[in-house]
């Protein structure tokens, strides 16, 4: 017990202890432009360690369901929540021939499963949300069917926060709490299910998915990338460190930027919100320990491929948090998909103001995936073979030494 | 470029009828390609028209529910939102419709593009 409410003191690094325990040479660009270790990572990476697919909150209500795509696992998922209210995850595969059991278009498609069932449209058999074969139509026609093991194949899945996991692996190593360690205490306590209003974006990326990963990870880029959408952003620093097992976070702290005309109406609007203004009394107590007014967010990389950025409202005006994924489509090609969450809008004001923070929060993401596809191209030229990263890319160095880690086995 | 002539305001926003006609869509998708098409004198006068009412039409919209069904509630909520996504364009982009050194914009698919509101 005095463990889950000691403080987390044993994460936190100063900037010349990153540099003794990460290192500060340049990283090797390898892992990014070979294909092999591509077919690696599938395998040793995203077959084996827990990934983000769902919220709770995307699903509310018993026989609610989503498809996910999942080419890193050469397959397409199901997950629902059954009428128990747990959510469960299969592989969207009919145990008849093999037919998808809930066709889909796109990468991610939401649905209801009527009576707490799903049924394949090729012959009808009929699967509960407990994942149970429940009918088969002209069962006798069979001369052996064993319809208790014909349940569809369930996949390892936990929830932290309301944030769905699965793990591909039959026998996970370790359980969702276990990988996820210090992490969730660090994360833990916020309210992250409050904030149900969501605006997803997706684009398919022609990079390798580090690329769009590490583009992310850093605070390094702002003033520069972001001259445009956030401008005269005074004051950046990106510092409390911390190191998680392989996960790792730290702080984007900023006095602020100049806000235009409109900016300052909808900002106010929201900041005069109780529902919507800055909240740092909620942050969990590791995060901004001493309560700094400038704090922005809290920039995490959850390994192998999440970030939530947590913001508690003091960041983009509003805006409770936001998260980053990116799924390996092939080596050279990712999924990025970037959700901006806010708590439900009470009134048509807040919903426009809320608009105006997503849509330059969009324009900023507009601004960070510019770089991706010609990085990716650099890369590949072979022109060089290594990274220089300084401190603020230190998420970046210590995501790529976990990478090599898992790679080499030394880490599962 | 299609204008909404039909675009009942609130009492005391009939002047924004012009605005609304040229820019007040319900969805994402729609109002975004409408300011594909737009130029910095659009954006301008976008501008010019909203910046001195945007305060009075968020004190009214604060009266209205965040989905609203009456129309003229739903139209002024519409134009908030148009001018939510266009302002930047002015007042951060020079004019330009795009963000400028920006990925292409048109790839980028929001969920919730075809939603209204
Ligand atoms: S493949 Fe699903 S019922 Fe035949
Ligand atoms: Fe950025």
């Amino acid at each position: 017990m005095l463990k889950d409410t000691a403080p987390l003191d044993h994460i936190r690094r100063t900037v010349p202890q990153i540099r003794e325990e990460l290192g500060v040479a340049p990283v090797s660009v390898k892992a990014i432009r070979d294909p092999q270790i591509y077919e690696l990572e599938k395998e040793r990476i995203f077959r084996k360690v827990w990934l983000k697919v769902a919220t709770g909150w995307e699903l509310p209500n018993p026989g609610d369901y989503k498809v996910k795509e999942m080419p890193v696992a050469d397959t397409s998922i199901l997950v629902v929540r059954g009428k128990d209210g747990r959510i469960r995850a299969y592989h969207n595969v009919c145990t008849h021939r093999g037919n998808k059991v809930v066709p889909n278009k796109g990468f991610e498609t939401f649905g209801r499963a009527r009576a707490n069932v799903v049924t394949c449209r090729f012959h009808g058999w009929v699967f509960g949300t407990d994942g149970a074969l429940r009918s088969v139509p002209m069962e006798e026609g069979f001369g052996q069917l064993d319809k208790a093991c014909l349940g569809l194949r369930e996949i390892a899945c936990d929830e932290w926060e309301g944030f769905v996991f699965i793990n591909f692996d039959p026998e996970p190593a370790q359980s969702l709490k276990d990988y996820l360690g210090d992490f969730a205490r660090l994360f833990g306590g916020y309210p992250y299910h409050e904030s149900t209003t969501a605006f997803r974006y997706s684009t398919v990326l022609k990079c390798n998915w580090k690329v769009a990963l590490y583009a992310f990870s850093e605070g390094y880029h702002v003033p520069t990338i972001h001259a445009g959408s956030l401008p005269g952003f005074r004051g950046i620093e990106h510092s409390d460190f911390k190191l998680i097992g392989p996960h790792a976070s730290s702080t984007i702290y900023g006095a602020g930027m100049d806000a235009a005309p409109s900016t300052q109406m909808f900002a106010g609007l929201l900041h005069g919100s109780e529902d919507h203004r800055p909240r740092p009394d909620q942050l969990p107590a590791d995060i901004n320990p001493t309560r700094r007014a400038d704090f922005q967010f809290e920039i995490p990389n959850i390994f192998p491929n999440l970030l939530i950025h947590l913001a508690s409202g003091c960041g983009y005006p509003g805006m409770s948090f936001f998260t980053h994924q990116f799924w390996p489509l092939d080596h050279g090609t990712t999924l990025w998909e970037g959700i901006n969450y806010f708590r439900p809008a009470k009134n048509a004001a807040e919903r426009a103001a809320q608009m105006h923070v997503n849509a330059l929060h969009r324009n900023a993401w507009l601004e960070d995936t510019a770089t991706m596809e010609d990085t990716f191209t650099g890369i590949m030229s072979g022109a060089i073979d290594e990274m220089q990263l300084m401190d603020q890319e230190f998420l970046i160095r210590h995501a790529a030494l976990t990478l090599d880690d898992y790679l080499a086995g030394t880490l599962q | 470029m299609t204008i909404l002539n039909d675009l009942i305001l609130p009492a005391g926003f009939e002047d924004l009828a012009p605005v609304a006609a040229r820019w007040a869509r319900p969805t994402e998708n729609e109002r975004n390609a409408l300011r594909f098409e737009a130029g910095a004198a659009d954006f301008a006068a976008f501008r010019d028209a909203m910046a001195p009412r945007l305060e009075a039409l968020l004190d009214y919209l604060k009266d209205c529910p965040p989905n609203p069904e009456e129309p003229a509630q739903r139209n002024a909520l519409m134009l908030a939102c148009a001018y939510a996504e266009a302002a930047p364009h002015h007042e951060l982009y020079g004019g330009s419709a795009e963000v400028p050194f920006s990925f292409d914009a048109r790839r980028f698919v929001p969920d919730h593009g075809n939603d209204p509101l």
